[in-house]
């Protein structure tokens, strides 16, 4: 802890660039904020076994605002050491038990509390958990088939979905999802969760089970569809390299109990992965985030 | 020399779970009919009195396969099968109707479960020979009870294995289907019962095998007259000593159960492609006939949501 780090948070001190990132002097709060905001946590605590000898606090006063930005979303990427409670958060967000409802604070939805789940916060999972009873069409139709789209209307629908997650229509779409490789069945997943056109993608290190060359086609294709469809989009990844090629703002948090400590703004991405990912402004980002959660990790 | 032949056959005969050639697996079944018949005719070979067993005990292969044109004309063999099938038949299928569904909602509702556990625990380990006497008070000794005594048999088994299989979907799944709007109700509808299906399904055809096992019991317990059924026959055959028609029918159970239970398997394969690999005729046939059903819930609940653009402006920049 002596070195002196710049921007740490508490510490009187202003932004500063690292590369192609620009680290604030503290997270946003909603003063600064002029726009709606469409996710806002404030004072967030999560406790299980409240009580109990096992008592366990996986997130603390979390607090951040991300903006709504009009037809456009942002591209908030989370990091941080192992069992911080990015996953809390996201599925705070997303209304998912057990983690939803807090033990103390507010999770604000365009500046509702999160009531449970809905379709307007659309999730992508680490395991892959495409339904293996239906057929690719059949997985990636599944929402609009909850809200009884006419059955033409909707595999219209899913076929052009298919089609732009660059799967082929007419040879995967009746193909089972045991068929598909790891990275095909991501983008069924992806796909289904695009076709209902939520405000809001929560996505839990959904190339995390890729291999390395899948995982940079996967990036590109991601930037490609999330500025199409508009929305934010809420990241979590264990790899930095994909955090700031991807993000617009980077949150790290720190451990037990998690905690956002520090927020990145990020240049978009406007090249393809592998290219982006070699310039030295984007290593230095990178670097410059690895030496902080290293920190972070040995020094919880 | 000697040794490092039959290290070579050993090895190349019983390679650890080396898979077998379908030709070959026949092969070796066949064979294992074949020893077992050589056993049967050896032990029973030549007169009476100079047999290693003797014919009150294990008629000869020749003594006993003699007896089947008397066992299928003079006591219509096909009609008994049929009989007994019928009653497993009905039997079964009641304990499905009403076992299948309160198993998905124990399944799905750990408090249902919880409550139901002590019927389930109780029709699990209950002695059956013990509540036959109990059945014939209850339902008589016609159809009635020998049907009701495989519903009673099966129905907790029905249960609790449809509970475990919906229990066994893993979270994510729920979780997965909550995030694209899926309400309670379709979640069990669409993603819990279909995944736990497979489960379901051969857990009951392990079961009916089982079941065709009880109706024996039930069907030997002779009050009224020539109830019929392969158990009744049985009997009637050890009271006049027809040792080698017990020992036909104890061969065709067997091969009854085995038809039954390819069929099963054919079925199984059919409604679910996804596991067994196949063309899935009989799901795409379960599909189509709920095509209606569900255009008429389209007609009657959608509505455009306003933020579901139509598929021409989803491609277009803003």
């Amino acid at each position: 802890m002596s070195q002196p780090l710049p921007a740490s948070p508490g510490t009187a001190s202003h932004e500063h660039v690292v590369g192609m990132g620009t680290v604030l002097d503290h997270v946003r709060t909603p003063r600064e904020v002029l726009r709606p905001h469409i996710v806002e946590f404030r004072n967030v605590t999560k406790t299980y076994n409240v009580g109990k000898a096992e008592e366990f606090t996986a997130i603390r006063d979390v607090n951040f605002v991300v903006e709504d930005i009009a037809d456009k979303g942002e591209f908030i990427c989370v990091l941080g050491p192992s069992g911080c409670g990015k996953s809390t958060i996201l599925r705070l967000i997303a209304g998912l038990e057990p983690q939803y409802p807090a033990t103390g604070g507010d999770v604000l939805v365009l500046g509702k509390p999160v009531i449970g789940s809905g379709s307007d916060r659309g999730m992508v999972f680490q395991d892959y958990t495409s339904f293996d009873h239906r057929t690719v069409l059949e997985n990636v139709t599944f929402g609009l088939e909850c809200l009884h789209m006419p059955r033409k209307q909707r595999d219209e629908l899913g076929r052009e979905w298919i089609q732009k997650m660059g799967l082929n229509v007419e040879n995967d779409a009746q193909k089972y999802p045991h068929e598909l490789s790891g990275g095909m069945r991501q983008r069924v997943a992806i796909a289904r969760t695009l076709a209902l056109k939520p405000r809001i993608i929560l996505m839990d290190e959904p190339f995390g089970a890729l291999d390395p060359l899948t995982r940079l086609n996967m990036q590109d294709l991601l930037v490609k569809l999330w500025k199409e469809v508009q929305a934010t989009v809420f990241f979590i990844t264990h790899s930095i390299e994909e955090a700031v090629f991807l993000g617009d703002r980077v949150y790290l948090m720190s451990n037990s109990p998690g905690t956002i400590t520090e927020e990145l703004k990020i240049e978009p991405a406007n090249r393809p992965a592998h290219e982006m990912q070699r310039q030295p402004e984007f290593l230095e980002a990178v670097y410059y985030i690895r030496d902080k959660i290293t920190k972070l990790e040995s020094n919880p | 020399m000697n040794s490092t032949f039959l290290n070579r056959l050993s090895h190349n005969w019983l390679t650890l779970r080396k898979p077998v050639s379908r030709l070959q697996a026949i092969g070796l079944g066949v064979a294992c009919v074949l020893v077992c018949l050589a056993g049967w005719w050896f032990l029973t070979r030549g007169a009476y009195e100079s047999r290693i067993v003797g014919p009150l005990t294990l008629p000869s292969p020749a003594e006993t396969f003699g007896k089947f044109p008397e066992l299928w004309n003079d006591f219509a063999l096909t009609r008994n099968v049929l009989v007994t099938l019928r009653r497993v038949s009905i039997g079964f299928a009641l304990a499905l109707i009403v076992g299948v569904p309160i198993g998905v909602t124990a399944g799905c509702f750990p408090r249902v479960h919880a409550f139901l556990s002590p019927l389930i625990m109780l029709g699990r380990n209950v002695p059956l020979a013990a509540v036959l006497p109990l059945m014939i008070f209850i339902f008589g000794a016609g159809e009635k009870n020998k049907v009701m005594f495989i519903f009673v048999a099966s129905v907790a088994f029905v249960i609790s294995d449809a509970a475990r299989a919906i229990m066994d979907v893993s979270a994510r799944y729920i979780d997965t289907a909550y995030t694209l709007g899926a309400s309670r109700w379709q979640t069990i509808t669409k993603v819990l019962v279909p995944l736990a299906a497979p489960t379901i399904f051969s857990a009951c055809r392990q079961m009916f095998g089982l079941a065709f096992g009880y109706i024996m019991l039930a069907e030997s317990i002779k009050i009224a007259d020539d109830v019929g059924g392969l158990g009744y026959q049985i009997q009637i055959f050890q009271r006049r000593g027809f040792r080698e028609h017990i020992y036909l029918i104890i061969l065709v159970i067997p091969m009854v159960a085995l038809v039954i239970d390819q069929v099963l398997a054919w079925v199984q394969r059919q409604l679910f492609p996804h596991v067994y690999g196949g063309d899935g005729v009989l799901r795409s046939l379960v599909r189509v006939t709920l095509i209606p059903w569900e255009n008429m819930k389209s007609r009657a609940f959608y509505r455009t949501p306003t933020s579901l653009p139509s598929v021409a402006t989803a491609e277009g920049p803003k």
